[in-house]
């Protein structure tokens, strides 16, 4: 089975992704409810992809008094272009379904983030000029006071106390997020067959991307595969991982498969961060490469031939390498 | 593990909600105290503590209500026509509601004051202003009738009115629109406001003991517009405070171009200087139109007269008669305290409370620490009249009253709650809302030197679902707390009729039993009273025929009269013969274009008719007032216009009398 294609199953959640979004573009994305002592009925402003509604008209009459702009649909370059943009999305998601690469839905998730996370940074700055931008004629003028709705949450402005939260389009859109990141983290997890186990979703989803400081991971014998010969790791003391600048982990038999894949060009040598090696002897706990201490010898007999043992210090060097008959080496010397 | 995540994940998802849902705060709840219903329930058979005034706003009528109970005890007819009591429709009051402009059947009745003696309220009168065609009227507190009504001349919007000096030497009212004076070419461009149009101040003597009011002099003042007003007291009296706000002077678009200024005026004015002046004749005789109308208890009829001249003042020309004291944005309420020391200035765009001291402002006008004129009138500095600011009070504050214990309650009315705060250090003590908006407010005595502290009532601007929904119109709804304790508590809620602006209390004990119950017959000196059924008869002059008539249980004096003809004018003269307690009768006649009458023992009232048709109109008593109400009715039978028939009149008999010689034509 070849490795990049899509499972079933994630397919099928990606085209939930797309029918999820064209709901999206029917129904209101966002609302901020108003309320106040003279308003027991509640007042609220609805956003949906392509227009404002609920109480504008009331909403904008109330604000004219404190210099604060009349809203209205047509000023907003936003629900012209934010049809399209999940629109895009929605057909993204259904082409990434069609063709079943892992790249694409890879990449579908990263450009997914970064509008949402654009989408947040433009709603905030409009918020601030709306609350911040005010007729200097206005009746009322409070002095120091802005009218800056909150982002997400509550925040009194005046005798209005305004809660400014997901509507269900926004929630549908979170929720594409979220499985579009399960999506990946699965077939991450398929292609490495590393046990999730308790670990919440939540976490992986924001380790997938953007995780600067990730840890190497304790390889398991008998369940990692080598991301290089695709052979069940074998020998506890020889298992290496290579840590690439997006956080991904790659497992090996040795580090002589490493120096292969990269040889092959399979692993960019630009990409990786660090890599890691088993301490040949103790509890075989992975040790940073360039803090090891090698000893090439054939009488290792290493799974792929590389015949290099890691020692986290020098005199466990010494002991082996007098015990077989070898010669001292490191990862510079090996890469030449 | 597909399924551990899903789980997972739903988790996560229903905690993320629930964090987020937690963050909007919970509205609060209306609550009322458990013991509210005891204080406000008066049994039946008992009497409320107070008797509630309360303005009418734009139903132009005065209601009355008893507090605590909140019971509609009685809606007076003052400058809006009543049909029910035939208030502007029966001849005897139609001159009451006469104006240089003719007859106004409306107008809009904003703010209330009892007349006090001594600083107290003495329960003898009940003053009123028209905001439209500006006028104040007196209402006598016996018979609860309107008996004065004066209109003000020079002026347009009578907002600033009426408000009553410490023992009702003067009720003084303040224009709300500035115009260009009456005797002044008013023939101007609206643009022409800043160089044309001017605030013109009255001030009304009230007669000791009868309460005539005559206008005693005007002050003329820059085009501000006047918005509330008090008399100083104690200390203060002789002054006269009055908030102005548009000193922006703006005559267009005043939403935005009269709050521009950061700081508008409180007018202090000194009208025992004024008298001076008027003494020494420093006043400008100016001619003018407007009228007096007045209601004689004993004739049972209003007189209209237009009175042609009024002395005015001129603030700009005559020195230390006005002093300006700067007071934040747009001020609407001017309050002063029961000792008369604090003025408190209620700027209504404005998110403080200033309090002005009467011993500073003297002092600062005795060091003339003024920061230049507005229009010719010194302008003290802020600081210098100032005592202090009560920080951050609400939104929106509005009108302040007091208890006498030191404290002062202010509406607020964007934030729509009452903040009490304490005079002395300007700390806010408690606050409640209001349902919802709260425009003024009423403690009975709030405004004299002992206020009782036990009632404070809130007059709110808006309804929405407080009350069973009554279609788009709803009735504005006031609220009743108790305040006699350290926190306020709201005891009652109930709607009010016509639009209330401001309301004043008085105990009960002080109108009770002063109230008339019937009019005596033999004081009765209406021009075409019958004071029995002798003197009942039907006289023709021309075309005109009065009908001298008399009502009492259960007949019409005379109930069956022929000979009339179409395009005469009819009067009947209707008296009420019942010298009992609650015995009223009205009167209608089928055709006319009138209302009824509704009589009270002991008054005569006329209703005019001009039949304009052939046939028999049926008239009748239209108050149930026996066990034979139904059978007191009667007949007048209209002849075409150039008929013979001669005019006959009689109560029981088959045949009709004949008339004497001397009465027909």
């Amino acid at each position: 089975m070849n490795a990049s294609r899509l499972s079933s199953l994630v397919r099928l959640l990606v085209i939930l992704c797309a029918i999820l979004l064209l709901i999206v573009l029917v129904v209101p994305l966002w609302r901020i409810d108003l309320d106040a002592p003279q308003y027991p009925e509640g007042l609220r402003l609805l956003i949906y992809p392509h227009k404002l509604a609920g109480n504008v008209d009331i909403i904008n009459g109330l604000n004219h008094y404190i210099g604060m702009k009349t809203l209205h649909s047509d000023d907003f370059i936003e629900f012209k272009l934010l049809p399209y943009i999940i629109g895009f999305f929605a057909a993204f998601c259904l082409l990434v379904s069609a063709i079943g690469k892992r790249i694409l839905l890879n990449i579908l998730l990263i450009v997914f983030f970064c509008f949402g996370v654009i989408s947040m940074i433009d709603f905030w700055k409009w918020e601030y000029d709306y609350g911040h931008n005010l007729n200097p004629e206005a009746a009322i003028i409070v002095p120091g006071m802005a009218y800056q709705p909150p982002l997400i949450g509550f925040k009194q402005l005046l005798n209005f106390g305004a809660y400014s939260i997901p509507d269900i389009g926004g929630w549908l859109f979170i929720a594409v997020g979220i499985i579009l990141s399960l999506c990946v983290f699965l077939e991450y997890r398929r292609h490495k067959k590393i046990k999730a186990g308790a670990i919440p979703l939540l976490l992986l989803t924001v380790s997938v991307f953007g995780s600067c400081n990730v840890e190497p991971e304790q390889i398991k014998v008998g369940k990692d595969v080598c991301q290089y010969c695709n052979m069940t790791i074998s020998d506890v003391r020889f298992g290496a991982e290579a840590i690439t600048k997006k956080g991904k982990i790659y497992m090996y038999d040795e580090l002589h498969c490493i120096l292969s894949d990269i040889h092959q060009k399979s692993i960019d040598v630009n990409e990786i961060k660090d890599i890691y090696v088993s301490d040949f002897c103790g509890k075989h706990d992975l040790i940073a490469v360039n803090n090891a201490f090698c000893l090439y010898s054939e009488a290792l007999k290493s799974p792929m031939g590389g015949n290099v043992a890691a020692f986290s210090n020098e005199d466990s060097l010494h002991a082996y390498s007098e015990l077989l008959d070898g010669n001292r080496t490191s990862w510079k010397e090996m890469s030449k | 593990m597909k399924i551990a995540q899903i789980k997972i994940l739903i988790i996560a998802t229903v905690f993320a909600w629930s964090i987020l849902g937690s963050c909007k705060p919970k509205s609060a709840d209306s609550a009322v105290s458990g013991d509210a219903a005891e204080k406000v329930y008066v049994a039946p058979g008992k009497y409320d503590e107070f008797y509630n005034f309360v303005s009418g706003g734009f139903s132009g009528q005065m209601s009355v209500y008893g507090i605590p109970s909140a019971r509609l005890l009685r809606v007076i007819p003052v400058f809006s026509v009543d049909p029910e009591k035939g208030y502007g429709y029966s001849e005897e009051t139609k001159p009451m509601l006469n104006t240089s402009h003719g007859f106004v059947p409306w107008d809009d009745l904003h703010h209330v004051q009892l007349s006090k003696t001594n600083g107290e309220v003495d329960g003898k009168w009940l003053f009123g202003n028209a905001n439209n065609t500006p006028r104040v009227a007196r209402i006598d507190l016996t018979t609860f009738r309107t008996k004065e009504i004066i209109e003000l001349p020079n002026s347009g919007g009578n907002h600033s009115s009426p408000f009553i000096t410490e023992n009702t030497e003067y009720v003084v009212a303040g224009t709300r629109f500035s115009i260009p004076p009456d005797d002044a070419d008013g023939d101007v461009p609206i643009s022409s406001y800043k160089q044309n149009f001017k605030g013109t101040l009255s001030f009304i003597s009230v007669g000791k003991e009868e309460g005539n009011m005559d206008i005693a002099f005007q002050i003329q003042c820059p085009g501000v517009n006047f918005d509330l007003s008090r008399a100083g007291k104690g200390v203060s009296h002789g002054w006269f405070f009055f908030s102005c706000y548009n000193t922006e002077l703006a005559n267009t678009l005043l939403e935005v171009n009269a709050s521009q200024r950061d700081k508008d005026f409180i007018m202090a004015i000194n009208w025992k200087k004024a008298e001076e002046y008027m003494k020494a004749g420093k006043g400008r005789k100016q001619s003018v139109k407007y009228a007096h109308n007045i209601y004689d208890d004993k004739t049972h009829s209003a007189t209209s007269t237009i009175r042609t001249e009024v002395t005015v003042l001129d603030s700009k020309v005559l020195k230390d008669l006005c002093y300006f004291i700067p007071c934040p944005k747009s001020p609407h309420g001017c309050d002063v305290d029961p000792s008369g020391q604090y003025i408190v200035g209620s700027g209504k765009l404005a998110a403080l409370i200033p309090v002005f001291s009467f011993d500073k402002i003297r002092k600062a006008i005795a060091n003339k620490a003024f920061d230049g004129e507005f229009e010719g009138i010194p302008v003290i500095k802020y600081e210098e009249a100032l005592f202090g600011e009560v920080k951050k009070p609400g939104l929106g504050p509005l009108h302040t009253e007091f208890d006498g214990k030191g404290n002062a309650y202010t509406s607020m009315f964007v934030s729509s709650e009452i903040v009490k705060w304490s005079i002395k250090d300007l700390k806010v003590l408690d606050r409640v809302p209001t349902y919802y908006s709260v425009g003024h407010l009423s403690i009975p005595g709030g405004d004299t030197k002992s206020p009782n502290s036990k009632y404070l009532i809130a007059y709110n601007k808006i309804t929405k679902d407080r009350y069973l929904p009554t279609g788009p119109e709803l009735s504005q709804s006031a609220q009743l707390y108790d305040i006699s304790g350290d926190k306020m508590k709201m005891i009652l809620d109930f709607p009010t009729i016509g639009e209330p602006h401001y309301a004043q209390a008085c105990a009960a004990d002080l109108i009770k039993s002063k109230s008339l119950k019937l009019f005596k017959i033999e004081e009765n000196m209406h021009p075409y009273v019958a004071k029995g059924e002798k003197e009942t008869k039907v006289v023709r002059k021309g075309n005109r025929v009065d009908v001298y008539m008399t009502e009492i249980r259960s007949h019409l004096t005379p109930d069956n009269i022929e000979g009339i003809k179409v395009g005469d004018e009819v009067y009947f003269h209707v008296t009420n013969l019942e010298q009992d307690w609650d015995v009223p009768h009205g009167f209608a006649v089928k055709g006319a274009s009138n209302a009824e009458l509704l009589i009270m023992p002991g008054e005569t009232q006329t209703l005019k008719w001009i039949p304009e048709r052939v046939g028999i109109s049926p008239m009748y008593c239209t108050d149930f007032c026996s066990a034979l109400h139904q059978e007191m009715s009667g007949y007048v039978r209209v002849s075409p216009a150039g008929s013979s028939v001669p005019i006959s009149f009689g109560t029981g008999k088959t045949n009709p009398e004949e008339p004497t010689p001397a009465t027909t034509k």
